[in-house]
């Protein structure tokens, strides 16, 4: 984690406009360079925080700032999209335009660049995303979810924001398609340097590929670590339905033996396995 | 009984050039849980729908084989009758419920098949107190949430009775909470009523241990068929068809192979806990020692 | 909404607007929110101008009709009243209409429906489309933030471009729209929904529902009421011209003022 602070949320309060009170006074900070999961029941505010992130929603009391930009200026739609995208779960609420490369064209040519730039960046999402240039013209409405899924990243990558919210990106996927997703997203993190923000339900791939987890429950922040010092809490992850991966789960039960609360993955419970069984045979 | 059987079923979709399910044998005991697992396009949702009866009557294709209901070929029952004997749940709460209310969306089904209002009645209290959403009764779908709307879904089929009911993906759209709820239902409706259930599902982990056996789908073939305890060796080939074992089974066949452990696989975490826990205990046997 | 449909015969704007706090007031007894009745006044007005220039440009005017100047237009008392009349007709209406669908929820309407014995697809139909509705409106919801998400920003731009936008919307629509249908018609058959709405082996299709809201005295006096007072006044405007503007006490005024 590099210190440079890309969001700061404040005392921040929100509450629909039907008077449901979605968050309470929340602060925290999003850094250059995380890989983070906000996690937490339906309802508890994950995804309410993730849409004032990027201005989507603006808060009722305390602030929002993106880059020292407060999201409720006048005009602060189009700058902030620069710096914060945000990729819907379904990409058919996303996805207007009648050919692909327009597709990822819009958000450049919506903030004024000109048509050799805009050009330049729909070639450079689309190869980081994999979409082949020769589907450029194709219209997006036929494609298979998957490639739909990547032009709707394209599409927001094109604005080069540093900071990426991906709402439910594994979610109805195959272990195939859901590592395809979520090595992508690694890659835009570890290679492009950006700040990848994932809202799921999915703990394996939290424990796998994330690095802090941001757990909500009823509208405040329950936990906010690294993902083994998160996972290594389940009673208090419980308050938000949540449970820790299977494996993490065996190694909590067989903690008295020796093994640490905080595997993440199998091989690490081999391991530990190995070396307390060792102890215990001695 | 045999409840659900296929012979060399096969089909393929108007407009594509190969064949979604070819070559399908399978038969289904009645009262049995089975669970299909397998990559997505594979050919889980097309080899349920032919079952049920969606292929051929709302798409256009080829159909090859023949499917059997309680010994009868179901392309000579009509779709009321299978509406009654196979009940279907699909993955999307939202397009399931086709109402404006909890309980206008129960007693659809039961109208379509022409039951009087005494029966309506019996059956619409039974089947809210085995899934819970008594209180959910006068709710618009507007009002409740996506696992409510999946147990609403659930309960609209059971109503009808059927023999056999089939779940394409209850939980993929669903939180935690939602889930474990499907799951619990699942439990119940395994436990204590005379239903063949079938479900398609991702969640490896909560799906093995309910199952009697476990189908691997896998580019329109049947991969693997066995129940669960057999079903997870060879974690490799489950692997490359893209299917991942629950990860304490993984865990358990990975000892298995070091051979530190020679028990059976266990596919649900209170067995790990206990296969492992032997192994670890002091005074416990173990492999090797005098 | 009977008092918003018996306006359909009244043409003295007093009666109208009489009526129209009438709804108001129904309205605030039936606690509904009345600042949400916000978003129709740009409508209001809209259809004020439109209409009043419409009949100013195009008066047609008859040599009876009195004349009027201001800021320099030639209005004609007659078509300017008919116009103000007509407006407020046309308001009555609406807010009757806006009471009905505030104060009434969704499965209400569709046992209404089916207590006059309809048949059961129409309004199976009708219930559908209630509910793609709804789900139309959340669809429409979701797409505007992924687009504000985009960088789009509707305050920032012109009456014209937000038209345009409206069009832009209809492709995502459509295209959920046309995924679902799919799914909402697999739905319908697994529950043995055939188009018809018969059933096999010819029996009658029972109506639990309607089992549920027993006609009570009250409804059917009311009922009787609403009915009775729309025929009397559609009689009493049409076969004695009862509630034409001539019998608006404010015209009567004006015209004296004028001749």
């Amino acid at each position: 984690m590099t210190d440079e602070r890309l969001i700061e949320v404040s005392d921040l309060v929100f509450s629909y406009p039907d008077g449901t009170l979605a968050l309470r006074n929340i602060s925290l900070d999003i850094y250059a360079n995380q890989f983070i999961a906000f996690i937490g029941q339906n309802g508890s505010g994950k995804t309410t925080i993730a849409k004032c992130l990027n201005g989507l929603l603006k808060p009722n009391s305390g602030y929002v700032k993106i880059d020292n930009l407060d999201t409720r200026e006048k005009g602060a739609t189009k700058k902030i999209v620069t710096k914060v995208g945000y990729v819907f779960q379904n990409p058919d609420h996303q996805l207007f335009n009648n050919t692909i490369y327009k597709e990822i064209a819009y958000g450049p040519r919506n903030i004024g660049l000109d048509e050799k730039e805009v050009d330049e960046r729909v070639r450079e999402a689309a190869n980081v995303c994999g979409v082949e240039e020769s589907i450029f013209q194709e219209h997006p409405f036929f494609l298979t979810k998957g490639l739909r899924q990547r032009v709707s990243i394209a599409s927001i990558l094109a604005m080069r924001p540093r900071t990426i919210i991906v709402d439910e990106p594994t979610t109805g996927q195959d272990l195939r398609q859901s590592f395809e997703v979520m090595n992508f997203l690694r890659n835009l993190w570890e290679k492009e340097g950006h700040t990848i923000i994932i809202i799921t339900h999915e703990m394996p791939i939290v424990a796998q590929y994330t690095q802090r987890v941001v757990a909500l429950a009823k509208g405040n922040v329950l936990l906010d670590g690294t993902t083994r010092e998160v996972f290594a809490q389940p009673e208090l992850l419980a308050q938000t339905f949540v449970k820790p991966p299977q494996i993490t789960r065996l190694a909590q039960a067989l903690s008295k033996y020796g093994i640490p609360k905080d595997i993440l993955t199998v091989q690490e419970m081999y391991d530990a396995f190995v070396i307390a069984q060792g102890k215990t045979s001695s | 009984m045999i409840a659900v059987s296929t012979q060399d079923l096969g089909w393929k979709y108007a407009g594509r050039n190969n064949f979604a399910i070819e070559h399908v044998n399978l038969e289904i005991e009645e009262n049995t849980f089975t669970s299909i697992v397998g990559p997505n396009e594979h050919g889980k949702t097309t080899l349920v729908s032919c079952i049920k009866g969606l292929i051929p009557n709302s798409f256009n294709g080829v159909w090859r084989g023949k499917v059997e209901i309680f010994g009868k070929d179901t392309r000579e029952i009509s779709a009321q009758t299978l509406a009654n004997e196979i009940g279907f749940v699909f993955a999307d709460p939202e397009a399931q419920f086709t109402s404006m209310t909890v309980e206008e969306e129960l007693v659809f089904g039961l109208e379509n098949i022409g039951l009087p209002l005494n029966e309506i009645k019996d059956r619409l209290e039974w089947v809210t107190n085995i899934t819970l959403v008594s209180d959910l009764l006068d709710k618009p779908p507007y009002e409740i949430s996506g696992g409510q709307k999946q147990r609403v879904a659930i309960a609209s089929v059971l109503a009808m009775k059927p023999r056999i009911i089939i779940l394409d993906e209850p939980t993929s759209m669903l939180d935690p909470l939602g889930k474990d709820f499907i799951f619990d239902i699942l439990t119940n409706l395994k436990k204590e009523q005379d239903l063949t259930i079938i479900v398609i599902e991702h969640n490896i982990e909560q799906v093995a241990p309910l199952s009697d056996q476990i189908i691997l789908m896998y580019k329109g073939n049947i991969a693997k068929m066995a129940p669960p305890a057999t079903f997870f060796e060879d974690s490799e080939f489950l692997y490359e068809q893209g299917i991942n074992p629950p990860m304490a089974t993984t865990f358990l066949d990975q000892l298995k192979r070091n051979k530190l452990y020679d028990g059976g696989l266990p596919v649900n975490l209170d067995d790990a806990i206990r296969a492992a826990e032997s192994l670890l205990k002091p005074n416990g046997y173990r492999k090797g020692t005098s | 909404m009977f008092l918003g449909a018996v306006s359909l015969f009244i043409l003295v704007p007093e009666i109208n607007v009489v009526l129209i706090i009438l709804i108001l007031l129904f309205l605030i007894w039936a606690k509904v929110d009345i600042s949400g009745l916000r978003i129709y006044l740009p409508l209001t007005v809209t259809v004020a101008i439109f209409m009043f220039a419409i009949s100013t440009a195009f008066p047609g005017p008859k040599p009876e009709y009195h004349p009027f100047k201001v800021l320099g237009i030639t209005f004609y008392l007659e078509v300017f009243y008919f116009t103000f009349a007509s407006y407020w007709r046309l308001m009555a209406m609406l807010f009757g209409t806006i009471q009905y669908f505030s104060t009434n929820r969704e499965r209400d309407t569709l046992v209404a429906i089916r207590t006059l014995k309809v048949p059961f697809v129409v309004t199976y139909f009708f219930s559908l489309a209630l509910r793609s509705a709804g789900m139309f409106l959340e669809d429409m919801h979701t797409i505007r933030e992924a687009e504000r998400a985009r960088g789009l920003d509707e305050s920032a731009m012109s009456l014209s471009d937000r038209a345009k936008l409206y069009g832009m919307y209809m492709i995502p629509l459509f295209t959920l729209a046309i995924r679902r249908t799919d799914e909402i018609s697999n739905a319908l058959y697994a529950r043995g929904y055939t188009p018809s709405g018969k059933i096999e082996g010819g029996g009658k299709r029972s109506d639990y529902i309607l089992t549920q809201y027993p006609i009570r005295v009250v409804d059917i006096v009311l009922i009787v009421l609403m009915i009775g007072i729309f025929i009397l006044a559609g009689f009493l405007q049409i076969r004695y011209g009862y509630f034409s503007m001539e019998h608006s006490p404010l015209y009567q005024f004006l015209l004296s003022r004028f001749s």
